[in-house]
């Protein structure tokens, strides 16, 4: 299959996958994704203006990177070529988000229980990696699992890997999670 | 193709964002080589806190100018108001638009001043100003009085004086 656009296919997302090339919406995370995060956290009557949405999906990339550039140097000075979530905590502690380490590390938790389950149902790596990033069984699972599931398959640039909106089945029931914390640097104003 | 969007609730741990995209967001940095699976968790869920926040204090501000459309305006001044989020973003940001408002031109006080006061008038409250008094002090000053003269101390021992005894 050509390059084709398939994340404009969402109804939300509808007339703006054909004005930005694929290669330009790489460096942006779904604008669908990014306004249904942003609805549930304000008031029930709120809206967002599409200038808006279109700013906080460029302000969150550039999250993305701030963090990651600090993670990134700190590797490079200890000579270790992989970063790790611990690389991670230090340079969100170091950049001034330090109000985000708690709640990451209870859901760190939890993602490595699930990691646990998955490792014995990911005996078989059917997908090679994307990148150079490392293959964790996590990932191999995901490939694994997606390729049953027709509707969670993306093709993206000859590429086949899961959506984050695809549901895995683990073998043991899941513990529903706290509501999102917001970090608390304005203590004394009410929402 | 449609993306499956919907998410099982309770399930927090489901990522929001596609973990392929947010890992090309990372590698725009040509410094990064490997990312563990565990690193690449946390950057997805600390970027939804991240929108949380920026989305909570954006709707802060609208909600403080009584609007209920949160726009551009509203997440610069949220951005502004957090020092670790300034440093990074607000150099990103469009700059802001021009305002629209027309300066409405303030009216003068138009107060009329005071007439000077007639030639040859003399001030009201002359005659009511305090006349001033003369107290001379006529306290004189006390003498020193004369100290008493202490009585002398009569002889209480009479010396009998001799009788002549006449012998013719």
């Amino acid at each position: 299959m050509a390059d084709s656009d398939n994340d404009s296919g969402g109804a939300h997302n509808g007339g703006k996958g054909s004005e930005m090339s694929p290669r330009e919406q790489d460096r942006f995370l779904p604008i669908a994704n990014v306004s249904r995060i942003m609805k549930k956290a304000l008031p029930a009557n709120a809206k967002i203006s599409k200038d808006a949405k279109e700013t906080v999906q460029e302000c969150v990339s550039e999250f993305i990177s701030f963090i990651t550039g600090e993670a990134s140097d700190k590797c490079q000075r200890e000579k270790r070529k992989t970063i790790n979530g611990d690389d991670l905590l230090w340079a969100m502690t170091t950049l001034g988000f330090e109000d985000y380490v708690e709640p990451l590390k209870g859901y760190l938790q939890r993602f490595r229980e699930m990691e646990g389950e998955k490792t014995v149902a990911a005996r078989d790596k059917d997908a090679p990696p994307l990148t150079n990033a490392t293959n964790s069984a996590y990932e191999s699972a995901n490939y694994a699992a997606a390729a049953a599931v027709p509707g969670g398959i993306m093709m993206h640039q000859g590429h086949v890997y899961g959506s984050a909106g695809f549901h895995q089945v683990a073998g043991g029931a899941i513990k529903g999670g706290p509501a999102y914390p917001g970090p608390g640097s304005n203590a004394g104003r009410p929402r | 193709m449609v993306m499956a969007e919907e998410e099982e609730s309770g399930v927090s741990i489901q990522l929001e964002f596609p973990k392929g995209r947010v890992k090309k967001i990372m590698a725009l940095d040509k410094d990064v080589k490997r990312v563990s699976s565990e690193a690449l968790f946390l950057v997805s869920r600390s970027t939804e806190l991240f929108l949380q926040f920026l989305a909570e204090k954006s709707a802060q501000v609208a909600i403080e100018k009584k609007r209920k459309t949160v726009n551009l305006e509203h997440i610069r001044e949220a951005v502004k108001r957090h020092q670790p989020t300034r440093d990074f973003l607000l150099d990103e940001l469009p700059p802001p638009s021009q305002p629209t408002k027309p300066d409405r031109p303030t009216q003068p006080a138009g107060r009329p001043k005071l007439d000077p006061p007639p030639r040859g008038t003399r001030r009201i409250d002359l005659f009511f100003r305090k006349p001033e008094l003369d107290d001379p002090a006529q306290a004189q000053p006390p003498e020193n009085p004369a100290q008493a003269q202490p009585p002398e101390n009569p002889d209480q021992d009479q010396a009998q004086s001799p009788v002549p005894v006449d012998e013719s």
